[in-house]
């Protein structure tokens, strides 16, 4: 059978680097063709010549045979490339179904008008293979993250596409919502949809991919049949050394650090109480939009409280402003790293110390000695890769961004580190020096809250683990009967009983 | 192809840290080679008294530029110099004519500048209504002031110790370039050595990410509006020096120039990016190419023309050089 898609000696170089040399490997009509590799290994640049935005310095890419050499993005998807990208290119004031028709609108009166309402009619209808909750006119940026990630794929069912590269597609979605995405991923197979699948959660390839492609260093390291390998053969080629498997270390202590009572929130927090302790990692779990996202940021000071109250070592506070809560030693490494962590164009040393200015000022100046010397310190703490303290952040990978804004904390000396889906878009190996970086961190007295929809990364870390459903706390494990079964079922039970209140959730 | 050269790590940073002064460098090539063509078309251009010349007329572009740089830096646009510098110049007159003592004057005139910089910085930040409008409300609103202050009519007869204050020289240098020079130094050291100055880049460059890290967004922001006001008021009591009047239509259109020497310098209207020295060449770029046109005798329309392709050429080039952001 003629493969569906073929990359032959594929090279990309770029001034000063060769970001892909020689990449050859094809994928089958309705093949769904895992792609794996740490950050910077080139799975990116070699989508990016998949979907037009660069030009292979050599090598050729066919499609059902034919020799294809596309100049922008739009001829790829006239050639049936569909791309997902891992972070959404959506326009945010524009509907669900604007976006999907984004470049290509169907129109009436000769493309005088947009045909709004045809839009929105396709638009329901790709949209109802996936997630039927999703309301076509209802404006981008009222969604989710995950809800905007499956308008994405809706889109591409839109394009009727020969091919759909998947760029880290469930790096938001909660296990329910990958189970269905499973689903229709098997049935785009099924009708002959070819899937080029870009993860960094193994279990997700191994489940739904029947070939992967593992590549290092801009080279293709291997084709593997999973069905004959293992999880850890696969991750010892992509990062060529082994990963142990890590046992949880626990360093909670009795001393309350932080202690919640009765928060609700105009956004979504109703009646939450918990307490935190010293030394404690406490995960948080539940499907995305139960309130885990505003919880942190109510206690970040980001949000304000309608009702309730915090209290940090015994004494109670009353946030206005992330300000006043980082003065109380409370730090938030949040979701979107690129939206609300990193100053892009800043160096990576001044984006550590921008929470912490003036105590690294006299008399209104920087003293830039102090500030470089802790730069130095904490960075190399935290394994920043490359050392380069100049650097301006942007050029960093996620993992070390995300180390960057750990450093950031250590130096403003904030006591309860919050950590918002702390792995997302993060590879393998970054993945575990942030888990043991967390762990030594709860080991030297720090107050940890971990919120997570990855399952295994709050059982790994955690000392106890809240679930959350609907804005409240639905239940409190502790790490002895911690479990995946447990935690699901304490995220989506009701679910069934008030399916509006809960528009993502999944009954399994 | 073949081999695999180093990572990007160890190359792109050096690359990096030698880019940014690297687009200042640019914007000094670009006055080099007007320099170059009008030396070449009129005679006495490079003479010291016309290079000095140059400087002089340059400097009120200047000032009001290193305002706007800041925030331009700091996400926003300040399109109200022009009568924020009005107000300041026929209050400041007003009072000097009056027989206040100039250094009082010229506290009121700078005054008026915070003032204004402040009105501005406060509907930004804590109304939350969006630079563009903000200013474009007080640009009109400022210059109603003005003109409802003096009726229209230009104030005359400002006494000769002010003007030499802001129209001599010292050490053979007009007295405006010093005070830019002063200037710029400050902005300088500013930007580079101070929480405010990274505190500004941070609020344009990412306001989300500065809010949860704890920068305070509001007073940032007030702050850029504040100097862009004060530096607008400085440099209207250099023209009122030079022309020994203040007329309250005076000023009009200055925002452009300004943000075209912002611009030219490299500062990124979308935020989070700019350079004082840039600044300063691109108002000695417009500054020189306004001279040497006027000393080829070209009507005033072709000036206009030849800003206009100045500011367009500059961008396509800062463009094409910079590659894919």
């Amino acid at each position: 059978m003629m493969p569906r898609l073929r990359f032959e000696t594929i090279s990309k170089s770029f001034p000063g680097v060769n970001a892909l040399t020689d990449v050859s490997f094809e994928v089958a009509p309705g093949e769904i063709h895992g792609l794996l590799g740490e950050n910077g290994a080139g799975k990116s640049t070699l989508l990016r010549i998949l979907s037009g935005v660069f030009r292979p310095t050599s090598g050729t890419v066919f499609v059902d045979g034919q020799a294809v050499a596309f100049r922008k993005p739009m001829d790829a998807r006239e050639a049936g490339i569909a791309m997902i990208h891992q972070e959404l290119q959506q326009v945010p004031h524009l509907s669900v179904a604007q976006n999907m028709f984004l470049g290509h609108s169907l129109t009436r009166l000769g493309g005088l008008l947009v045909s709004r309402r045809e839009q929105e009619a396709r638009a329901a209808e790709a949209l109802s293979m996936i997630d039927d909750t999703i309301d076509p006119s209802a404006p981008i940026s009222s969604l989710k993250v995950a809800q905007r990630q499956i308008v994405e794929i809706g889109r591409a069912l839109l394009d009727k596409a020969r091919v759909i590269a998947m760029d880290e597609p469930t790096s938001s979605l909660t296990p329910s919502e990958f189970d269905r995405l499973a689903e229709v991923i098997a049935r785009l197979s099924a009708s002959g949809v070819s899937i080029v699948y870009v993860s960094h959660k193994m279990d997700e390839v191994f489940r739904i991919c029947q070939r992967a492609s593992v590549m290092r260093d801009g080279k293709l390291v291997g084709m593997v049949d999973l069905k004959g390998t293992s999880e850890k053969d696969v991750i010892a080629m992509m990062v060529g050394r082994e990963l142990m498997r890590e046992e949880h270390n626990s360093f909670v202590t009795t001393t309350v650090k932080l202690e919640a009572k009765n928060l609700s929130s105009s956004s979504k927090i109703k009646d939450v109480s918990f307490k935190l302790h010293k030394g404690e990692v406490l995960g948080i779990a539940g499907l995305v939009g139960s309130g885990r996202t505003e919880l942190l940021r109510l206690l970040a000071g980001a949000d304000r409280l309608s009702a309730g109250a915090i209290t940090i070592d015994g004494k109670t506070m009353n946030f206005t402003s992330p300000r006043e809560a980082i003065a109380a030693g409370i730090g938030l490494v949040p979701e979107e790293r690129k939206r609300e962590g990193i100053i892009p164009l800043r160096p990576v040393s001044t984006n550590m110390a921008l929470a912490s200015l003036s105590s690294f000022s006299s008399a209104g100046m920087i003293r830039t000695g102090k500030l470089r010397s802790t730069a130095r310190d904490l960075l190399k703490r935290v394994n920043l890769r490359p050392f380069q303290l100049d650097r301006p952040i942007r050029l960093f990978s996620g993992g070390n961004q995300q180390k960057a804004i750990i450093a950031r904390w250590l130096a403003a000396r904030s006591q309860i580190l919050l950590f918002d889906e702390p792995t997302r878009g993060i590879d393998v190996g970054a993945k575990s020096e942030i888990y043991h970086l967390i762990e030594d961190l709860a080991r030297e007295g720090h107050s940890i809250i971990v919120v997570s929809s990855e399952l295994p990364e709050v059982i790994r870390l955690s000392d106890r683990v809240l679930v959350m459903r609907e804005g409240r706390i639905a239940a409190t494990i502790p790490r002895d009967q911690l479990t995946e079964s447990a935690i699901v079922a304490h995220a989506i039970l009701g679910a069934r009983a008030d399916a509006t209140n809960a528009p993502i959730a999944q009954p399994v | 192809m073949t081999s695999f050269s180093n990572p990007p790590e160890t190359s792109a940073p050096a690359f990096r840290r030698f880019s940014f002064s690297l687009r200042d460098a640019g914007t000094l090539i670009g006055l080099v080679v007007i320099m170059a063509v009008f030396a070449a078309l009129v005679p006495g251009f490079l003479s010291e008294r016309n290079l000095v010349n140059i400087l002089q007329q340059s400097s009120i572009n200047a000032c009001l530029a290193l305002g706007m740089t800041l925030v331009i830096i700091s996400g926003g646009i300040d399109l109200s110099v022009g009568p924020t510098a009005a107000i300041s110049a026929v209050i400041t007159a007003t009072l000097l004519l009056g027989g206040t003592p100039i250094p009082l004057a010229v506290l009121a005139g700078l005054g008026v500048g915070v003032v204004c910089g402040f009105i501005n910085g406060a509907l930004v930040a804590y109304v939350g209504l969006q630079p563009f409008i903000v200013t474009l409300g007080t640009l009109s609103t400022y210059r109603a002031i003005a003109l409802i202050y003096t009726g229209g009519n230009p104030v005359l007869g400002i006494p000769p110790g002010f003007r030499s204050l802001f129209n001599g020289t010292l050490f053979g240098i007009p007295t405006p370039v010093l005070i830019v020079a002063v200037v710029a130094i400050a902005a300088s050291v500013l930007l580079k050595k101070t929480p405010i100055g990274e505190y500004l880049m941070a609020v344009g460059g990412n306001e989300e990410a500065a809010y949860v890290a704890g920068v305070p967004i509001a007073r940032t922001k007030i702050t850029a509006y504040v100097i862009s006001g004060s530096l607008a008021a400085l440099a209207s009591l250099i023209l009122i020096g030079r022309l020994g009047a203040a007329e309250p239509i005076l000023g009009n259109l200055w925002e452009l120039d300004a943000i075209a020497a912002a611009a030219i310098g490299g500062a990124s209207l979308m935020g989070g990016k700019g350079s004082i020295l840039g600044t300063i060449l691109g108002a000695i770029i417009l500054g020189a190419m306004r001279n040497g046109l006027t000393l080829m005798n070209v009507q005033a329309f072709y000036q206009l023309l030849a800003t206009g392709l100045i500011i367009l050429v500059a961008m396509m080039i800062d463009r094409a050089t910079r590659g894919r952001e």
